[in-house]
């Protein structure tokens, strides 16, 4: 009998995190989620950390704990994200270093970490969250698309280093979903956002986990530094 | 801290040699002389990390920025790691 999975979630008190959570709970994995703020989730294969992704002390402390508890760590979902809708010459400095230290630094802070578990156990699968606003290159949300594009680019540069080690490291671009993310964004923008997708429509978080579970697949050990977006968006 | 400071260089030593990995010999570790390629090495700190956190009870980092902004990479063979991390035990 395969031991179920220990996964480890970031961002998990809301939105597709959240989602994320109760998705593998479901299927029966141990999940250790982490956020700012308290999780509404209780479940007895639930740990929940209450940490900033960018507190480094915080962040190797709530791995080396995850490790010591479960032994392992199999896959690790980099999904904490915030965003900022505004023109970039009306953003503040402060706005892009929060949205760099959440998006960009957060990542690259867990995926460290948990690099160092998942190569000393010789596998392991690092999901990393990007979005259709790169590739798309939306206006207004300059900063956002730059901090995904970076943790693009460090995916991809990432995946070469953690190949020989049988670590994968991919990243999945979810469409708009109607979670807090998006909510102050005008329904006219929204629309015409969906309307550049080839499939015009909201994403969900059951297309999300779709992709992840193809990247935590054990047959998905040949594929790394992969960029995968959904609704038919391409990079 | 298990020792006492007297001993601490020496315990700290003794727990590199034993995280090396097996058939290791020598002194250097990483560089142009050392032991290890760059994979070897994030293996090796990766458990020399847990290593100490069990031993020492301390959460350290080794590849920290004070580390790599060395002249000297503190990751060069067995004495610089030794007092590399001994100076991060102490603070």
């Amino acid at each position: 009998m395969t031991p179920p999975r220990i996964i480890v979630i970031t961002g998990t008190s809301r939105g597709i995190g959240l989602g994320l959570a109760e998705h593998h709970l479901g299927r029966g994995d141990f999940v250790c989620g982490c956020s700012r703020a308290a999780s509404p989730l209780r479940h007895d294969r639930y740990s929940h950390y209450t940490l900033d992704v960018a507190d480094e002390p915080a962040v190797v402390a709530m791995v080396r704990s995850v490790v010591r508890t479960h032994g392992r760590i199999d896959g690790l979902l980099n999904n904490a994200g915030i965003a900022s809708m505004n023109a970039a010459l009306l953003s503040p400095a402060a706005t892009a270093q929060a949205i760099f230290a959440t998006n960009f630094h957060g990542t690259f802070l867990f995926s460290r970490e948990i690099a160092k578990a998942m190569v000393r156990q010789k596998s392991g699968r690092i999901v990393n969250f990007t979005t259709v606003a790169t590739p798309l290159r939306l206006e207004g949300e300059s900063l956002y698309a730059a901090s995904k594009a970076a943790v693009e680019s460090f995916t991809r540069v990432l995946a070469r280093e953690l190949g020989p080690a049988g670590v994968t490291v991919n990243a999945v671009g979810p469409t708009p979903i109607p979670t807090d993310l998006i909510k102050s964004v005008p329904k006219a923008k929204m629309e015409a956002l969906l309307a550049r997708q080839a499939i015009a429509r909201f994403g969900a978080v059951a297309d999300v986990a779709n992709v992840v579970e193809f990247f935590l697949a054990p047959a998905s050990d040949f594929i790394t530094g992969q960029i995968v977006y959904l609704g038919g968006v391409s990079g | 801290m298990s020792g006492n400071e007297k001993t601490l260089p020496e315990n700290v030593r003794q727990l590199v040699l034993q995280t090396l990995p097996t058939g290791f010999t020598g002194e250097a570790i990483f560089g142009a002389a050392g032991g290890l390629d760059s994979l070897g090495l994030v293996n090796f700190l990766a458990d020399l990390e847990y290593r100490i956190a069990e031993v020492f009870g301390r959460e350290i980092v080794l590849a920290s920025e004070r580390a790599m902004s060395r002249s000297q990479s503190p990751f060069r063979d067995v004495a610089a790691l030794t007092d590399y991390i001994v100076e991060l035990l102490h603070e």
